[in-house]
């Protein structure tokens, strides 16, 4: 089962790598970093707080594009294949359901870590000066890959069993979307009940959090395993929701 | 008789000023100092600390005391108190009491979170009293160091994308260079 | 190597399978007729474990597909009807990948001569996504190939061929049946296709087996073989015919022959042996085939109808 798993996860991370689809999303990624960071050379007068602020934000636009393109590429992973006509053949081949499920994970991880790669020396070119740049890499692996690959299992799940990248794709979307709405809804809102209650469900604000705790806050790692349990559960969740819908998928 | 009215009087006048001094004194004497190990030329980053000394100097007990920290911003033109959240953890002590001459010796850790001109003080009051009682302020400059460098952005910022694109022009050419090697009979 | 007894199978709750029978043992080319719809390719689905069936057995390799899938996908080689492809992979690359799923390694050179049977080999080395449709069709047949399979299950494999690219393919299903061991199961619903290439067939319609059994038999039963009318330059000698010739009749100067030829060999050898024996043949025209007739009697009904001929 590993054999095909790795031959499947080597094909998948290939095609990210190695298509002009891929390596202009890299770009599109790239370039949103280097505005940012052009946006703040200018300004020599930024305080530790300022600096650790614009880490912190960095690895949060880190997350989000992470987990968005997997959203993307776990909608296709089924359904795309369907549609080009290439999911039928692979399904033809030995492999188990599972197998062929971890082999496109390790494809999503792949680019998440490709990802991650290209974002490092963005944020060491911020963060290096400042505070907890050790930290902030730490905790987005740490946490950025449970929850990135927690979308990417979800997007999987909706694939398989929809058969349309469409529909997956707007459904998954539109989750990431109601996630990352903290973002945007003010502190004063997400003080109430019901936002923390949001807080507490909800692994995407978990990772963020847990970034502005240790980035800014400069928090232990204690004070952090409440979130990465939660992270941790969303992870487990996707997996059993993609592990139902993979082992009959839609073809 | 003049002579022992003159006595009595100056008597009089000096047990009524005895008095009245020591109403006017205060019941809390606060002292602030930094510590001897801080640096002296501070910059962004450093950790200072200060301690402070809080003695009843009353005759009474105190009970429920607060004692806090403020800081604030001198620097002309951006006179401002600051918000010690990312400052200082150790922000205030509370419920302590006091006897009658005894002392709370207090420590205040900060980090220098931005450059600038700054004061600290330590204030304090307690449960029954109606009045603060502050320190002394001590006065320092924080040196500003460059948390974003140019030197280290530009380069990411600009080479990144261009390596990227480097890849997408090799990967075209290598393409174009197969097609051309297969050609279709 | 395939055996499967009233099978019924439904796919959201719309019964799409309800009495299929099917027996292929090794060494035969059997085709599997039916019209759009009629549930082949479910039929394969469940042979390989795609499809959960309801009630009946199904026994591929000697396994269950809804036990062993894995285990028997490994001795199948599957061309779907449709021949998805990686379209930014090259052939040559694209099979080293399929072929290492079925655990194999094969080498560039093993890789450059099964395109070249395929008629590939001056293309192995571009993407697959400059491909034509026929060029894709027989990459299909190559990835179907290149793990030599026991048993080799094929959708329609000449679907976009032109009558020479259908000719190559039929010659290399030939090619892999007549190695004796391996087993060809072949949907389609080209009468041609099976005529030339199958010995058993099976007709299903509806989702229900109408017939099934061995083509010669089934011809026979029939009043089978191929119909021909002949145009000759001269009467013929009538009393002098070979083996699997039967005049049928003779109207308006064309002569009506009925002749039963081998699939390996279609019709060219016997205008040969007709034309020694005297017969100026000097037009050929076929008419509808027996297989023709009796896919037409046996499709477009509702009953149930299986007959097993040896």
């Amino acid at each position: 089962m590993m054999n095909t798993t790795w031959t499947i996860a080597r094909k998948e991370s290939a095609q990210m790598l190695r298509s002009q689809r891929g390596l202009l999303w890299l770009l599109t990624f790239s370039g949103l970093l280097s505005a940012f960071s052009l946006l703040l050379v200018s300004n020599t007068e930024l305080s530790l707080l300022d600096n650790a602020q614009v880490v912190y934000m960095m690895a949060g636009t880190v997350l989000a594009a992470g987990a968005l393109l997997v959203a993307i590429l776990g909608s296709d992973a089924y359904a795309g294949e369907k549609e080009r006509g290439t999911l039928v053949p692979l399904l033809c081949a030995p492999i188990a359901a599972n197998a062929l499920l971890a082999g496109k994970a390790v494809g999503l991880l792949a680019a998440w870590g490709v990802m991650f790669a290209v974002a490092t020396p963005y944020l060491w070119a911020v963060g290096a000066s400042g505070q907890n740049l050790g930290a902030a890499l730490f905790y987005l692996a740490l946490f950025g890959t449970p929850v990135v690959l927690g979308f990417g299992y979800l997007a999987m799940a909706l694939s398989a069993r929809t058969g349309s990248v469409m529909t997956s794709l707007l459904s998954t979307v539109t989750l990431l979307m109601l996630a990352a709405s903290p973002l945007v809804i003010g502190p004063g809102l997400r003080g109430t009940a019901v936002g923390r209650i949001l807080d507490v469900i909800n692994p995407f604000a978990g990772a963020l959090n847990t970034f502005d705790s240790v980035i800014i806050d400069s928090d232990p790692f204690s004070a952090q395993t409440g979130r990465l349990v939660l992270v941790g559960v969303w992870l487990v969740l996707c997996l059993f929701a993609a592990r139902r819908s993979a082992s009959r998928p839609d073809f | 008789m003049k002579t022992r009215n003159l006595l009595l009087i100056a008597i009089f006048s000096t047990f009524l000023f005895v008095s009245v001094s020591r109403a006017a004194q205060p019941p809390v004497s606060v002292d602030l100092q930094p510590d001897a190990e801080n640096p002296i030329s501070p910059i962004m980053g450093d950790h200072l600390r200060f301690w402070s000394t809080l003695k009843n100097t009353g005759s009474s007990p105190m009970e429920g005391l607060v004692v806090w920290i403020s800081l604030v911003e001198i620097d002309p033109g951006n006179e401002q108190p600051v918000d010690l959240e990312d400052w200082s953890a150790q922000k205030a002590v509370t419920g302590a009491s006091l006897k009658p001459g005894e002392s709370l010796r207090t420590d205040w850790p900060m980090r220098l979170i931005k450059g600038s001109d700054y004061r600290v003080v330590v204030s304090a009051t307690d449960r029954g009293g109606r009045q603060v009682y502050t320190s002394p302020t001590v006065q320092f400059h924080v040196r500003q160091k460059p948390v974003l460098q140019a030197g280290r952005v530009l380069p990411v910022a600009a080479g990144m994308p261009l390596l990227l694109i480097g890849l997408m022009v090799f990967k075209k050419t290598g393409q174009g260079r197969g097609n051309r090697n297969n050609v279709t009979t | 190597m395939i055996d499967i007894e009233n099978l019924r199978l439904s796919i959201e709750g719309k019964e799409i399978l309800k009495s299929i029978d099917l027996h292929l043992r090794p060494g035969d080319t059997y085709g599997l007729l039916g019209p759009n719809g009629a549930g082949k390719s479910t039929t394969i689905f469940a042979l390989l474990g795609l499809r959960a069936y309801e009630s009946g057995s199904i026994r591929v390799l000697g396994g269950n597909p809804m036990e062993e899938a894995v285990a028997i996908r490994r001795s199948v080689g599957v061309m779907p009807e449709k021949a998805g492809f990686y379209d930014w992979m090259t052939a040559l690359d694209y099979l080293k990948w399929y072929a290492r799923l079925y655990g194999s390694e094969p080498v560039n050179r093993d890789l450059d001569m099964m395109l070249e049977k395929v008629g590939l080999g001056t293309e192995a080395r571009r993407p697959i996504g400059a491909y034509s449709r026929g060029m894709k069709q027989r990459l299909a047949v190559a990835r179907a190939l290149i793990t030599h399979p026991k048993l080799l299950i094929l959708d329609e494999p000449t679907n976009g061929l032109d009558p020479k690219g259908r000719r190559e393919i039929h010659n290399l299903l030939v090619e892999f049946a007549a190695e004796g061991k391996a087993g060809v199961l072949l949907c389609t619903h080209l009468l041609d296709d099976v005529d030339r290439l199958c010995n058993r067939i099976g007709i299903i319609d509806n989702g229900r087996t109408r017939l099934e059994g061995s083509l010669g038999d089934l011809l026979a039963e029939q009043g089978g073989g191929q119909r021909y009318r002949l145009r000759l330059e001269t009467d013929p000698d009538t009393t002098n015919l070979p083996a699997g010739v039967a005049i049928a009749g003779h109207e308006g100067g064309w002569w009506r022959v009925q002749a039963q030829v081998k699939p390996s060999e279609g019709p060219p050898a016997l205008w040969g042996e007709l034309w020694r024996r005297g017969w100026k043949i000097m037009e050929i025209r076929s008419e509808a085939s027996s297989l023709e007739e009796l896919y037409m009697s046996h499709t477009g009904q509702d009953k149930h109808y299986t007959q097993e001929a040896a």
